[in-house]
């Protein structure tokens, strides 16, 4: 039993760290302009670089490893806030390798295509509305369901309407589904629904991450009263505070890795659990970020706010805490 | 990253098991008193001669000499079987002895450490004072050397179970003219020695449930050679002690608090019907308990993982603060789930009983400020406040 990366996978985390600090760093969000970002030039390269295909088996033209490398993956990806169209390379690329659409898992292991993100409005729409994330010029949008997902064409859905996306940097769409989908696994063939809540956790204990030391590294710099803020226990009492959540939620998330690679029968209950802790404290650690660094904070000239609005979009996306937490009480007591 | 334990320790899972199922002591524990000491030494008794005491502790002193991962597999079926906590025995195995296995010499190992094991001696801890409390080491009882022996005159408090215990990990001032991390010594005090008094104090679960003691020690004269780790060396003896309290000790708590989550779940389902969940808050707050207690379990794990890669102890104190804070709201939504009874608080009940007593658990063995402190600046490497 060991929770911590072996060699292997940590030279697998330090690869795509040194990737993302060098070509995604945090600032792009802020120089590319109001509306959107510059991901989607990454997708060739993180393609070619293999870390689409981590998590999926070498006989479907994977690498073959585990959900464990891609939770190490997706939590870097949360910590450079990398578009989520990351989540409809990676699903849609499994969902295409596991119904059998070997060149289109092909294009999508390789970053050539997109893969927009469909969900659902919950209580806010109908029940046949969505919002479509980072969909407008993708020949794809995928839609998780506990029952399976799939991958729809963009003309599947109807009445697609631009709308203003909170998080301003991510292009944001209302649509009504109308179409039926193109390539389709049911959860018995492979559980897309578990992988997609236990990658989103892994995405926002990075996200809770960068928040914290985002919040560290200003709190070690910024001055008042003769002093770096940091020294003042009001200060660094919400800094522990971010650490001690940050650690619970990457404890948890890859707690939940490993019982999905094992195949337990525990794993949407360690799926789900991954989710809400992480997203929450992606949220709350966002939010003390915000207040650590002042009327800074508040400004868009800092990084914080992107992180506060992408924790947003993660608590929303497949089900927000509220419905997760439903969820969780419906699972058998876990081993 | 694996989750698989090896087929040793597995064998080992069941053998753990096995025993316990077959030994575990199933009265209910009393909540103080004699009974209480005599029911907590007995367990520890029943496990020494099981052969079962001291998982942690070298074999050669009578222990289990098991590493951190047979650790927790033993912790995790200790709470699966639902075996009682024998706090009284607490201080000995996780503070005393393991601080004479590091620190003391050839006698004090042999004189000492097997009545920890075999359920023969209680332990306490003198380390607090009135006026040293998180900044422990302001401590000022005194203790200056005559001939072959140490004279100690001051008072320690928040000693627990201090009443019921045979001996004491005392820490005391030697020099006074030392900076003052550098004139403590830690000593073997032994509760019997003249000159010594002890004060009750009552704490909030109920009237008269005696916990703490203060302690007075008027010219109270210890052997010399009961020093463990040099004289005025005490500091650092003391503060590997501390690291044992917020180590290992605490997983078989955790996993406790899981079960009894669930048993919640079971309990207000009862209570309120399985309706509750939809639109009650009961709902929502245990099934958020349900999460915080599985990623409590998997920062345990970590703990045990980064032992072993030998990543920094500071570490661990964020499990700590994390298991502190959900252990409280577990208690208090257990509370709430009772409803009106909890405002009775019958000797039988533990749910009221426990909801108050966890009000110490972010006070105890450091408080959450404390750990917030130690994080900050050792683990985030925030300036010294």
């Amino acid at each position: 039993m060991d929770l911590l990366p072996s060699d292997d996978q940590q030279q697998i985390v330090d690869t795509i760290k040194d990737f993302l600090r060098n070509e995604a760093p945090v600032d792009r969000l802020r120089e590319f302009g109001a509306i959107g970002n510059p991901d989607a030039l990454l997708w060739p390269q993180l393609g070619d670089l293999g870390f689409f295909a981590l998590g999926l088996p070498e006989d479907r033209g994977g690498v073959g490893l585990g959900a464990a490398e891609e939770m190490l993956a997706f939590q870097q990806f949360g910590y450079h806030l990398v578009s989520p169209g990351v989540f409809g390379l990676v699903l849609g690329a499994r969902i295409a390798a596991f119904a059998g659409e070997d060149a289109l898992r092909d294009e999508l292991l390789g970053g050539g295509l997109k893969v927009g993100l469909a969900n659902s409005r919950g209580a806010a729409g109908a029940a046949d509305e969505y919002h479509l994330f980072e969909a407008e010029d993708a020949a794809w949008v995928l839609l998780v369901s506990e029952e399976g997902s799939a991958l729809y064409p963009r003309d599947a859905f109807a009445e697609i309407v631009r709308v203003n996306s909170t998080d301003s940097v991510l292009v944001l769409e209302r649509a009504k589904l109308s179409g039926a989908p193109r390539v389709a696994i049911s959860a018995e063939t492979d559980n897309i629904h578990d992988r997609a809540l236990m990658l989103m956790g892994a995405y926002a204990v990075g996200m809770s991450e960068g928040a914290r030391d985002l919040a560290v590294d200003y709190s070690k710099v910024r001055e008042q009263f003769g002093k770096p803020i940091g020294a003042f226990q009001s200060i660094k009492h919400i800094c522990a505070d971010m650490a001690i959540r940050s650690e619970a939620a990457l404890c948890q998330a890859s707690f939940a890795a490993l019982v999905m690679d094992e195949g337990s029968p525990d794993t949407p209950f360690h799926a789900t659990a991954s989710k809400m802790v992480a997203c929450e404290t992606a949220v709350r650690n966002a939010a003390d970020c915000i207040q650590v660094h002042g009327a800074f904070g508040f400004t868009a000239e800092a990084n914080v706010h992107h992180y506060l609005k992408r924790a947003h979009v993660a608590d929303m996306m497949w089900g927000s805490l509220r419905e997760q937490r439903r969820r969780i009480l419906t699972f058998p007591t876990p081993a | 990253m694996d989750l698989k334990f090896t087929a040793e320790d597995q064998k080992f899972r069941e053998e753990a098991r096995e025993w316990l199922n077959a030994n575990v002591f199933t009265e209910r524990r009393p909540h103080g008193g004699d009974a209480m000491r005599e029911y907590d030494l007995a367990w520890q008794k029943c496990q020494y001669d099981g052969g079962w005491a001291g998982v942690s502790w070298p074999e050669e002193y009578g222990g289990m000499g098991l590493g951190l991962t047979r650790q927790l597999i033993w912790y995790e079926e200790y709470a699966r079987a639902n075996a009682p906590d024998n706090h009284l025995c607490f201080v000995g195995l996780n503070h005393g002895g393991p601080t004479i296995i590091a620190h003391g010499d050839a006698d004090q190992k042999r004189e000492h450490l097997r009545p920890i094991l075999s359920g023969e001696k209680i332990w306490c801890q003198g380390f607090s004072e009135p006026n040293a409390g998180s900044d422990l080491a302001s401590l000022k009882t005194r203790a200056y050397v005559d001939g072959d022996e140490l004279v100690i005159t001051g008072s320690k408090i928040w000693t627990s179970h201090g009443h019921l215990s045979d001996m004491q990990e005392l820490l005391v001032r030697t020099d006074p003219e030392a900076p003052k991390h550098k004139g403590i010594s830690w000593v073997i005090f032994d509760m019997n020695t003249p000159g010594l008094d002890l004060r009750p104090i009552e704490i909030m679960t109920a009237p008269n449930h005696t916990h703490f003691v203060q302690c007075f020690y008027d010219e109270a004269r210890v052997p010399l050679k009961n020093v463990v780790g040099g004289l005025n060396n005490g500091w650092s003896v003391a503060m590997s002690t501390l690291g044992f309290e917020r180590g290992t000790a605490q997983i078989k708590d955790q996993i406790r608090y899981a079960f009894l989550v669930e048993e919640m779940i079971v309990r207000a389902r009862d209570r309120y019907g399985a309706a509750f969940l939809d639109g009650d808050e009961f709902g929502a707050r245990l099934a958020q308990l349900r999460a915080d207690m599985a990623a409590a379990r998997a920062m345990t794990y970590m703990v045990v993982s980064r032992a072993q890669h030998d990543v920094s102890p500071a570490m661990a104190s964020l499990m700590r603060a994390m298991v502190g804070q959900v252990q409280q709201r577990v208690r208090r939504l257990a509370f709430d789930i009772i409803g009106a009874d909890g405002l009775e608080n019958p000797e039988d009940d533990d749910w009221v009983y426990f909801y108050l007593r966890t009000y110490a658990t972010t006070i105890a063995a450091g408080t959450s400020q404390i750990q917030r402190n130690i994080i900050g600046e050792r683990v985030l490497g925030l300036p010294r406040s």
